[in-house]
């Protein structure tokens, strides 16, 4: 016991050597805490208040308020079940039930008995088109339902322990036979492409092919993935051809489709559209279908065609690490135009853009910069606000994965503007792959010189480092942020004075979220002008969404300002997939609203969605269709958000939570006459009499969803609902399609069917805890719900 | 300096005063509940939000900054109803009781829980006191009180309730009290009627310096004390001993004296204020030209004021519910209506107090409950026909009362916001509440999560006055809670500034062990 006690506190003396000893420095030494034990032993954090300045009420106040700290020992693996809003519409508290279920879990605990598997939720793990999505460690499972959570847990295992060994890749000599462009966006990742990259590797090793293999950021095709891409040619001559959905024993046959390994027979096929007759499949991506794509297709043309890439420029081309292809493709063109400039001039060019923040409240950029750069002296600090937290959205994540050096380049001209040699990458806990490729961007930059002292021979210096976050929605709130880098609760604070004027350790501090800085070197490079010839007068350029939920093709877009809601629905996203209607789009997560199909003509602009009753928000942008129920659309935003309220304001912090009260209760049908009309009172109250954004805007799905779907919730006032979504108002049961092939009864998990071979079968409607599974287990479509 | 215009009054302010600070200089009052200046200011409670006119926005005005060109509205009905739904949201999650529930079921609010401190100290005169603040005739009530009190005793869940009504009568057969009038006061007051619900106004105008006459057709005082209820029932000494000892009190007393419609003119000419305590509403009482319904007489249910603005009706004549301790209630509250009738001013009756309602304990909070409490089974007197209680029995009886009064009543600011802004407990009351907790183990002050409104001055309290582990916010969101670091315990978390943590906590969550008199329960084992 001694010797484990000295050696925590050896460990921990180690740990603030080296993350720093003064009260800024908790966060990162609780996050090395972790890291090293997976959780944080109280041993461990009193030492830390033993040896630094950092107090018992301090550590353990912080650690409490973000949700990624530990304080019991969590199971050998982490199963994240993603309850993001695409997941959410798919199911995903269905799985999430499902999966307690199959490891045993007692009730209100999230680890087994054995600590083998440990289950948590998580806002949203970025991959909503291969919705629901669980992630047990680093592995990311798609399309996961009730019934084959078993499955996915017993294939984790199986695949557990089991490393895969990387085969070296000798490469031979002689002329480039073309290129072959992986995606490594999170959704690529998530859906295989890594497996994918080594099948590559391993086809091109063993037939000794001279391609270049090249990973890419986000495509944006997310509906597609995994995507690979192959190029031939060269020079002028260059043919591209996209498989999408590719499965890894795909790729030799892709492969020797395009390429001719030395001494076998050519075996290129001309003009290939389909070829999943021509390749052997395993059962992992049964039922997909495999193809390739060609750009001229019309679902791509039309997918792609309405976009503008400004942020996410050179998407699917762009290796997201290579920084000689970015300068050559004219990144750091910006910069070194404003390296030329005034800072006014530099400021004059963002206002003449009319660019706005991004990251939802659509504040104008240039005029932020003008405030921060009116404060005297020059100890100002520049911060990028990484902390996207928004179920269902996951363009910072993108960017910063895919375009790492186009937000840098941002920054440091956002920093020439306002006159700082400080910056800070503020990266949510959740992106580890986003920390990673921005931290060695960083590094690439600095030995480059387009970071550090003397910027490219000029006279101005900009360094940046990382803060991650540790896991608080809240912290996308600037001062919040501010406060969480400062080492404290992220609790906000009263405004004015604003970041600009008096921010992070009370200096004047530039706050702009990943994507605005994403916009700004095209502005640079480009002119103000040009960007300002995009979108709407009053909202500039573009905006990337996430878009996903009921619709055929999902993925991260870039659209300009001012298109109509019914062109991203139908021609970029193809329409509803599947037999039902186009009911509403939910644009702007937590903070935004619901707009009903027929208000579809709304143009996507900062005015016009507030106007509708949702919100720019951060860009989540999930399609719901006619099975959606939208009693139950609020109340998952609302719990998401009450369940972030930082705890500091009465209105957010018991107001949320009351309203969530009232949506359990109708969604339970227990809610009696009266009850909507409190909600909505009280929607109106936390809006006015909240502290800070988030619960000045956690109302507006519940006050949207009332306004134009005002019938269903009263049909939940009489203990209807009309979707026949919400858990606690339907019954399950069998009709006469069933067959008698007792596969339901099998699959209940509560016994509620009885096992009756050849024989119609009964749920017993006690037992039955509507988990679903007998429904999407039924081959003949006899379990129905009413 | 910065100007800026609050209520349309242009206001000069220094630079960085809030909002709060500017309102102050210029005598506007802003209400506030978690603004502490030792503490600093922090925005929790958003019980002082103010309307900026430009925006129309609500902001919290004891952090927001005053600035230059500001336009502030500090009342109109938004702001009114934002901080009425703000205290509303607060009660919504508070778990206690202001009042013992024994005290709020009893229809005259005695404090029963003090009553029972003193006689579990075996101090009886400090305990009748007590009783007579409220009840004038503990004796009488001591032997025909149905008790609604014992009914809600949180007791009675556990085993059975302090039998409060035998405590209230020892109190009146063996506490002696001194009285101490008041000099007499300019007013002329007429009863009618020498049942309980009169002789109980007369006692408190009298106590208060107001010579009182009372009519009576009757040959002894009582009423239907006298001659509706069984001498075994209530001893006849008993009765005379206590209506004795009111009519001692100064008061012109006419037994026998029947009131007609025209003595009735007469006396409501002649007095400045008239009290009908006639018992059941008659055909004569009709005929008096009092409003009234055939059945009862119709009077203001605040300040029993009827029809004729100097005539005031209390008791079975207003409505009859024949429960002698609501109508000496009334006698109680008649007295305080007419001193602001007298006054001057509109009889509103007494100031009812907002009242947080726990409602039913759970078996799990028992212990809570029960910590320091004689858990012995309810005292039965040996002979409680004539004696009731020995002064040993009333003491082991009083020391099973749990104490479940708040130990800041009169302190608590959201108690008094609650009043202030009429604010019901009831209205978000939409899920299962949180289990009461105490830690009682501090030497000075007594923590009571439950009641705690979050707004961290404690927190910030406890560092600036370094204590240590000293305490700190727990979680977030809606299940944020205050706590001591690691799981320690507050005795030691809390060394140097208990009492300062107890003055400034809003609330009764952390509070002074003794009491805001010095005599409260949780000093049980610390008195000595």
């Amino acid at each position: 016991m001694e010797t484990q006690l000295s050696r925590i506190q050896a460990d921990i003396d180690e740990i603030t050597a080296l993350s720093g000893k003064d009260k800024s420095a908790v966060i990162p030494v609780l996050q090395a805490i972790q890291d090293r034990y997976n959780y944080l032993p109280r041993e461990a954090l009193k030492r830390v208040c033993d040896t630094t300045s950092i107090t018992p009420a301090e550590i353990t106040g912080v650690a409490s308020f973000y949700t990624r700290f530990r304080f019991e020992p969590a199971g050998k693996h982490i199963v994240k079940v993603c309850t993001g809003t695409a997941c959410h519409v798919k199911g995903a508290m269905l799985v999430h039930d499902a999966m307690a279920r199959e490891m045993k879990l007692a009730p209100g605990r999230s680890t087994d008995d054995k600590r083998l598997f440990t289950l948590e939720k998580v806002a949203c793990l970025g991959c909503c088109t291969l919705a629901p999505v669980v992630q047990i460690d680093d592995t990311t499972y798609g399309h996961v339902s009730a019934n084959l959570s078993a499955g996915v847990l017993k294939d984790f295992l199986s695949r557990d322990g089991k490393e895969k060994k990387k085969k070296g890749i000798i490469l031979p000599g002689g002329e480039l036979q073309g290129e072959i462009r992986v995606g490594l966006g999170s959704c690529c990742v998530a859906s295989g492409s890594s497996d994918i990259k080594d099948a590559v590797e391993a086809s091109v090793t063993r037939d000794r092919i001279n391609v270049n293999i090249k990973q890419v950021g986000c495509v944006g095709m997310c509906h597609q993935v995994p995507l690979l891409e192959v190029v031939t040619g060269n020079g002028g001559t260059e043919q591209s051809r996209l498989y999408a959905k590719v499965s890894p024993a795909d790729v030799n046959s892709i492969m020797r489709s395009h390429f001719s390994p030395p001494g076998i027979l050519t075996r290129i096929r001309n003009g290939i559209t389909r070829i999943a007759e021509s390749i052997q499949t395993d059962d992992d991506w049964e039922g997909i279908e495999r193809y390739s794509i060609d750009v001229r297709e019309k679902h791509v043309a039309s997918f792609l065609g309405n976009q503008i890439p400004i942020a996410t420029e050179h998407r699917g081309v762009l290796d997201p690490l290579d920084l000689d292809d970015y300068i050559d493709r004219g990144g750091f063109g910006g910069l070194k135009r404003a390296l030329d400039m005034e800072p006014a001039a530099v400021i004059d060019e963002l206002i003449e853009s009319g660019l706005r923040g991004r990251g939802g409240a659509g504040f104008p950029t240039g005029k932020k910069w003008q405030i921060a750069a009116s404060q005297q002296g020059d100890d100002k600090v520049l911060i990028c606000n990484g902390d996207e937290g928004d179920p269902g959205a996951f363009m910072d994540r993108m960017l910063l994965e895919s375009y790492p050096f186009r937000v840098i380049e941002g920054m440091v001209i956002a920093a020439k503007a306002v006159g700082t040699s400080e910056g800070i990458f503020y990266i949510r806990a959740e992106y580890p792959l986003a920390v990673k490729r921005v931290r060695k961007a960083i590094e690439m930059c600095m030995a480059k010189g387009l970071l550090g002292d003397n910027i490219l021979d000029s006279d101005f210096s900009f360094n940046i480092r990382i803060k991650e976050g540790a896991g608080a929605f809240v912290c996308g709130e600037e001062t919040a942020l501010i406060e969480s880098i400062e080492g404290k609760r992220g609790f906000p604070r009263i405004r004015p004075p604003f970041p600009a004027e008096k921010g992070l350790w009370g200096k004047p501090t530039l706050i702009n979220n990943t994507e605005t800085f994403a916009m700004v070197p095209y502005i640079l490079d480009q002119g103000g002008k040009k960007f300002a010839t995009i979108g709407t007068p009053e909202s500039r350029g573009t905006k990337v969404f996430a878009l996903a939920g009921k619709i055929r093709r999902g993925g991260l877009i870039e659209v300009p300002m001012g298109i109509t809601i019914r062109e991203i629905v139908e021609d970029i996203g193809g329409g509803i997939s599947g037999d039902k209607l186009f009911k509403a789009v939910q644009i702007g997560g937590p903070s935004g609203g619901c707009v009903p199909h027929y208000l579809s003509d709304t143009p996507v602009d900062f005015e016009s969605l507030t106007g509708a009753g949702a919100m720019m928000g951060s860009g989540g942008l999930v399609v719901l269709d006619s099975g959606d129920c939208m009693v139950d659309m609020a109340r998952y935003f609302l719990s998401f958000t009450q369940s972030e309220s930082c705890g500091k304001c009465t209105f957010c912090r018991v107001g949320t939570r009351r309203m969530l009260n009232i949506l359990d209760r109708l969604c339970s049908g227990k809610a009696k006459s009266g009850e909507l009309d409190e909600l909505e009172r009280l929607a109106h109250q936390v809006k006015a009499g909240s502290l800070c954004g988030l619960g000045k805007t956690a109302p507006n799905p519940v006050l949207s969803t009332i306004r134009y779907f005002r019938d269903e919730y009263e049909a939940h006032l009489e203990g209807r609902c009309p979707t026949g979504k919400c858990a606690d108002l339907i019954t399950y049961y069998i009709d006469d399609e069933c067959i008698g092939c007792t596969i339901c009864a099998q699959k209940c998990p509560v016994d509620a069917i009885e096992f009756r071979p050849h024989e119609k079968h009964e749920i017993d409607k006690q037992e039955c805890t509507k988990c679903d599974i007998c429904r999407e287990a039924c081959p003949t479509g006899a379990v129905k719900v009413k | 300096m910065v100007k800026l215009r609050i209520n349309n009054r242009d206001i000069e302010a220094e630079k960085g005063m809030t909002l709060l600070e500017a309102a102050a200089r210029g005598g506007i009052e802003i209400p506030t509940m978690c603004y502490n200046s030792d503490a600093g200011h922090f925005a929790s409670c958003m019980v002082c939000v103010v309307k900026e006119k430009n925006s129309s926005s609500l902001i919290p005005s004891c952090s927001a900054l005053a600035s230059d060109g500001m336009e502030i509205t500090t009342d109109d009905q938004e702001i009114q109803e934002a901080r009425k739904t703000a205290i509303e949201l607060l009660l919504s999650e508070h778990v206690g009781d202001c009042e013992a529930p024994c005290r709020i079921a009893c229809p005259a609010n005695m404090d029963i829980p003090l009553m029972n401190r003193f006689l579990a100290e075996g101090n009886a005169d400090k305990a009748l006191e007590v009783v007579m603040k409220d009840i004038a005739m503990p004796s009488v009530l001591g032997r025909i009180c149905p008790a609604p009190c014992e009914g809600a005793c949180h007791r009675k869940g556990i085993d059975d309730p302090v039998s409060i009504c035998v405590l209230k009568r020892f109190a009146g057969d063996h506490g002696n009290i001194e009285v101490k009038q008041e000099p007499s006061k300019e007013g002329r007051v007429a009863v009618i009627g020498a049942g309980i619900a009169g002789l109980s106004a007369v006692w408190y105008l009298q106590v208060k310096g107001f010579s009182c006459t009372l009519y009576d057709s009757n040959p002894l005082p009582g009423g239907a004390l006298r001659y509706e209820i069984g001498e075994k029932v209530l001893a006849r000494e008993v009765l005379d001993r206590e209506t004795g000892f009111i009519l001692g009190s100064g008061v012109e007393y006419h037994p026998g004296t029947r009131v007609d419609k025209a003595r009735f003119d007469k006396i409501v000419k002649e007095y400045d204020a008239v009290v009908v305590a006639t018992g059941n509403f008659t055909g004569e009482t009709g005929e008096w030209g009092l409003a009234n319904t055939g059945k009862q007489v119709t009077v203001d249910k605040n300040s029993y004021q009827t029809s004729i603005p100097n005539v005031f009706a209390i008791g079975n004549v207003n409505r009859s519910t024949r429960l002698a301790i609501r109508s000496a209630a009334q006698g109680k509250e008649v007295a305080f209506s007419i001193q602001q009738f007298l006054a001057g001013s509109g009889p509103s009756g007494e100031h009812k107090p907002f009242n947080s309602r726990l409602g039913r304990l759970r078996e799990a909070e028992y212990p809570v409950y029960m910590n320091g409490v004689s858990s012995a089974k309810r005292v039965e007197p040996a002979d409680k026909e004539s004696v009731g209680f020995t002064a040993a029995e009333a003491a082991l009886e009083a020391e099973r009362c749990m104490h479940c009064e708040c130990l800041k009543p009169a302190g608590c600011i959201l108690r008094s916001m609650a009043y202030r802004f009429g604010a019901s407990q009831r209205r978000f009351s939409l899920e299962e509440r949180r289990s009461v907790k105490k830690t009682t183990d501090h030497g000075i002050v007594v923590f009571e999560p439950g009641k705690c409104i979050r707004c961290g001055i404690c927190v910030r309290l406890a560092a600036k006055y370094n204590e240590r582990p000293g305490l700190t916010y727990i979680g977030r969101g809606y299940d944020v809670e205050i706590a001591v670091p690691f799981d320690e315990n507050i005795k030691d978390a809390i060394k140097k500034a208990g009492s300062i943590l107890a003055e400034a906590c809003p609330t009764g969550a952390i509070a002074l062990r003794e009491g805001e008199n010095g005599n409260s329960r949780a000093n049980d084992d610390h008195m000595s």
